[in-house]
């Protein structure tokens, strides 16, 4: 058998072969269902990989301007709790010392309850004329849109 | 910053999370937004206070100077009809002067308002002089040219309709409450 073997010239076989005919009768899903790929991932050393690439190229590549241009900045600004992040860190301390006095302390104070007080005579107004409507601002200051 | 403004309005927290109240004035920073009766009251009854205490003062200081020139002393009578005309020309002044000039007097400095064009411009010398003016006939008609501050759309008095002008806050409220928090925030942790 083995003579015989010897005796036939596997190139010329394999020239006579329509490969791409062969290829198109594999079902290559077939083949990889077959294939265990966390067995082969496994067998990857990811560090050495890791190791191979030009981090450095990689990054000089990035267009980083365009990818900060997908970011909606305002949506990231809109998610933050900037009260927890003033209550809970130093950025409050700073505040203080770079923006607050006593007199703006109850300026501020005085202020904020007069608003108050805007805010619950207008509430009145509102449950006594159902009907009523007012607009936030004049429309050169105040988007129109804005809530009342 | 307490009080009812804290009570705030529920918004619907990221991601699903139960509704967290938050203030008025975190809510919106205010500025631009027509003024309220209240902010608009006080910072008058300040100006009041500030333009009479100070028509008293030069009262005071014309006796003085009088007894010190002249030798004389001299009493001012309230029912004296140069009093209340200089009275009236010194509060018309005291506000056209303030309006005209920035929108503000010193009482809307210290409550945070400021009178605008309706448009929210610049009020100007021409509105700021017809405001000044049309002032007294709010008060005229037995303060019912001020009911337009509260159930007006745009919140303006007569006198705001007469002169083409409306009342804004003009400070930031978000602003001033996180200062506060910073201030409580800095008092916990001295």
């Amino acid at each position: 058998m083995n003579a015989l073997i010897d005796r036939i010239n596997l190139n010329a076989v394999l020239a006579r072969v329509e490969l791409n005919d062969l290829l198109r009768r594999v079902d290559l899903n077939e083949v990889l269902d077959q294939v265990d790929l966390n067995r082969v991932i496994d067998r990857v050393d990811v560090n050495q990989v890791l190791d191979r690439v030009d981090l450095d190229r990689l990054v000089a590549r990035l267009d980083v301007n365009a990818l900060v241009d997908r970011v909606d900045v305002n949506e990231i600004a809109g998610r933050l709790d900037i009260e927890t992040l003033v209550k809970n860190t130093d950025l409050g301390a700073l505040m203080v010392s770079s923006s607050t006095s006593l007199l703006t302390e109850a300026v501020d104070l005085g202020r904020s309850h007069a608003v108050s007080m805007d805010d619950t005579l207008a509430r009145w107004v509102g449950r006594l004329w159902r009907n009523h409507a007012t607009r936030p601002g004049p429309p050169g200051l105040v988007n129109p849109e804005e809530e009342s | 910053m307490t009080g009812p403004a804290d009570a705030g309005l529920p918004v619907p927290a990221p991601g699903g999370a139960p509704a967290r109240r938050v203030p008025l004035t975190t809510r919106q920073h205010l500025r631009g937004h027509y003024a309220g009766f209240a902010s608009r009251f006080i910072s008058f009854v300040f100006d009041c206070a500030i333009s009479i205490g100070a028509f008293e003062l030069a009262l005071v200081a014309a006796s003085f100077a009088a007894s010190v020139l002249a030798g004389t002393s001299i009493h001012w009578s309230r029912g004296n009809i140069w009093v209340i005309v200089g009275f009236f020309a010194w509060e018309f002044f005291y506000y056209a002067y303030f309006w005209t000039a920035s929108g503000k007097t010193p009482g809307m400095v210290l409550l945070g308002v400021q009178v605008v064009g309706e448009e929210g411009g610049h009020a100007g010398t021409r509105r700021g002089l017809i405001r000044t003016l049309a002032f007294p006939l709010s008060f005229i008609l037995a303060g019912f040219g001020f009911l337009g501050i509260l159930l007006g759309r745009d919140r303006r008095a007569l006198h705001d309709v007469i002169a083409g002008t409306a009342v804004v806050y003009c400070w930031d409220a978000r602003e001033a409450r996180l200062r506060s928090l910073a201030r409580r925030s800095a008092a916990r942790r001295s």
